[in-house]
């Protein structure tokens, strides 16, 4: 059965109950605290411990308020694209489809290269690097949690460095559980289930919502171009992607392979045929 | 819908960006991640191209030939040398360097740094066996150990150096890095001329040394022909780059980059070079010229990678960049 995310953003109150959530079932480390200015954002970005991220979008007149003036929140979250670029790029086979048709990244084979960071047309999966606790947060929890890891020889401490990103929540998904952030949510923004059913359920929103006069327009839910497919977990949007950090036009990485390396063979052959010609008249 | 004044828009404005349409971002927050990659990564680009060029060289360089003979030993045993080095500099910036077999669980056709590590065992295999052959032949190694290396070693050697060299290329430019994804023809076709031009400059640098003269004007000839196609190939880059070319070819890192790897790496050298084809200088006069213009080409190589990295960094903190990414 293929599960994923559906998040309505218009129902999104910005509690960031699923970061909290996301943080304590998966044991991720404090990334510190760092206060931005930037509206209630100070996670600031998806990373290798942090799986869910809350973005706000203020969209405010300077002059004075008026109707028009909106405050747009979405959780972010890795979003398992049907053709994903951390997973072809993944030279250890540590990163695979799980049988919910989830990219998941098995910590212990990861060796941390860091060839799916800039894979990722999203910008979402990132290393974690265990052996530097500075690094992960100004509270050292990192370091707590570095030794409690140790004694169970868990994933992400049985590594260093290593690839993190949102598991789909495998481990509660395979005990029938509903994934902890969707199961934190209160006000059923970020949606878990079969995706089939999560796509119906998404397009009678967008509806649903046209009739009260509220443009919103599905991001992911069917392919998103550039070789990647559709995302297992999409997004309902009320402005242009680009407002939320999402990209409109993403690519595939891997789509650009066969130009690469027909360049490099040519160039190759170019180059031999030129020595093998000064060599010899020479 | 919306007409919002947001300090986005002022600086989407302000930015003054040709091709890239200015939106406003999300607090300019970027939206990919930079890789992680530092000096040793930058390192085994730049020795990987030098060492598959070599491999190329020993190739082309005949039996029969006093001085291509001597060239072709010693391209070969340097070719073993970065070969033997490069996998351990390669392997440093992993953190715990045991992971490296974790690579060699599997082939994956669709990730480059998977063909490259094994493109590269193979590759050293081959250097391997050419190498004990030279040693079996001097003496150095039992007679039999001629055997380890078939007449099939020496193109093999060849050919996986050719890929070697040029993989590094396709492992940047499939990647979702705006600057690296705009060159997914350029970088590739660079990093091989580069690693040509640089393996040209180490190999007249070891003839020189040895007193191989009569073979250095051929590899000049060599590096002015792979230097100027990178030459040519890099101004192509940063035409059809348009504003993804920004992070490397504007800026102080654009300076640096016509200075250090265009100007002193490729047409200083290819200068000298060219001064050494036409003009017969006196043999003390004339090795300094040959040293000075390898030591130039292999500067501006590594330069040319370090550019292609850190250049790729700022590419990757740029969110109107990523919006739109390279096909």
């Amino acid at each position: 059965m293929s599960t994923g995310f559906f998040t309505d953003t218009t129902l999104c109150i910005g509690c960031k109950a699923c970061e909290v959530a996301c943080k304590q079932w998966n044991e991720l480390p404090s990334d510190g605290y760092e206060f931005t200015g930037n509206s209630y954002d100070n996670t600031s970005q998806l990373s290798g411990t942090t799986w869910r991220h809350v973005a706000f979008v203020e969209q405010m007149h300077v002059e004075e308020t008026t109707i028009d003036d909106r405050w747009l929140m979405m959780s972010d979250v890795c979003k398992h694209c049907t053709h994903a670029g951390c997973m072809e790029a993944c030279p250890t086979g540590a990163i695979i489809r799980n049988e919910f048709d989830s990219v998941f990244v098995q910590p212990d084979i990861c060796n941390g290269c860091g060839y799916c960071v800039v894979s990722c047309p999203f910008g979402v999966i990132d290393l974690v690097n265990v052996f530097n606790p500075e690094a992960s947060g100004a509270y050292g929890l990192a370091t707590l949690n570095e030794q409690r890891l140790d004694d169970k020889q868990t994933a992400i401490q049985a590594t260093g460095g290593v690839a993190g990103k949102c598991t789909l929540c495998y481990d509660r998904q395979t005990l029938g559980m509903t994934p902890a952030c969707a199961k934190a949510c209160p006000t059923e923004s970020i949606q878990f289930g079969n995706l089939e059913e999560l796509r119906e359920r998404a397009n009678a929103r967008v509806e649903s919502l046209a009739t009260r006069g509220i443009e919103a327009s599905l991001y992911g839910a069917g392919d998103v171009g550039g070789g990647i497919g559709a995302l297992n977990a999409f997004f309902l949007l009320t402005d242009r992607p680009e407002a939320y950090n999402l990209p409109v036009e993403p690519v595939l990485p891997s789509t650009r392979q066969p130009a690469g390396y027909t360049a490099a063979a040519l160039t190759a052959a170019g180059l031999a045929v030129a020595g093998w010609m000064i060599f010899r008249n020479a | 819908m919306h007409n919002v004044t947001s300090p986005d828009e002022a600086f989407a404005g302000a930015s003054g960006r040709d091709s890239l349409p200015a939106t406003p971002t999300y607090f300019e927050r970027p939206m990919l991640k930079a890789p992680h990659w530092e000096w040793n990564v930058i390192t085994y680009l730049f020795l990987g191209g030098i060492m598959g060029g070599l491999g190329v060289i020993a190739t082309i360089a005949r039996e029969d030939k006093e001085d291509e003979r001597r060239l072709r030993r010693s391209a070969r045993f340097a070719s073993f040398a970065l070969a033997a080095v490069n996998p351990l500099i390669l392997i440093s910036h992993l953190g715990r360097p045991e992971r490296f077999l974790h690579m060699l669980r599997i082939v994956k056709i669709k990730s480059p740094m998977s063909l490259g590590v094994w493109g590269l065992i193979f590759f050293s295999g081959a250097a391997g066996a050419n190498v004990a052959r030279e040693l079996a032949d001097a003496g150095v190694l039992p007679r039999w150990m001629r055997h380890l290396a078939p007449s099939v070693t020496t193109p093999l050697q060849a050919v996986l150096g050719a890929f070697v060299a040029g993989y590094t290329g396709v492992l940047l430019s499939a990647t979702a890095i705006p600057l690296w994804g705009a060159g997914k023809k350029h970088i590739p076709a660079a990093s091989v001329c580069s690693g040509f031009a640089g393996a040209c400059a180490l190999a007249g640098l070891l003839a020189t040394i040895e007193g191989n003269h009569a073979v250095t004007r051929k590899l000049e000839r060599l590096e002015i022909v792979a230097g100027g196609a990178e030459l040519a190939i890099l101004l192509d880059f940063k035409r059809a780059a348009g504003s993804y070319g920004a992070p490397m070819f504007e800026g102080a890192r654009g300076e640096k980059l016509r200075t250090h790897t265009l100007l002193a790496g490729i047409v200083a050298p290819m200068a000298l070079n060219l001064i050494g084809s036409a003009i017969r200088l006196p043999k003390p006069l004339d090795a300094v010229r040959t040293t000075a213009a390898s030591i130039l080409t292999l500067f501006g190589g590594y330069v040319l990678r370090e550019t292609l990295i850190e250049a790729g960094k700022a590419s990757a903190a740029d969110p109107r960049a990523a919006f739109r990414q390279p096909q």
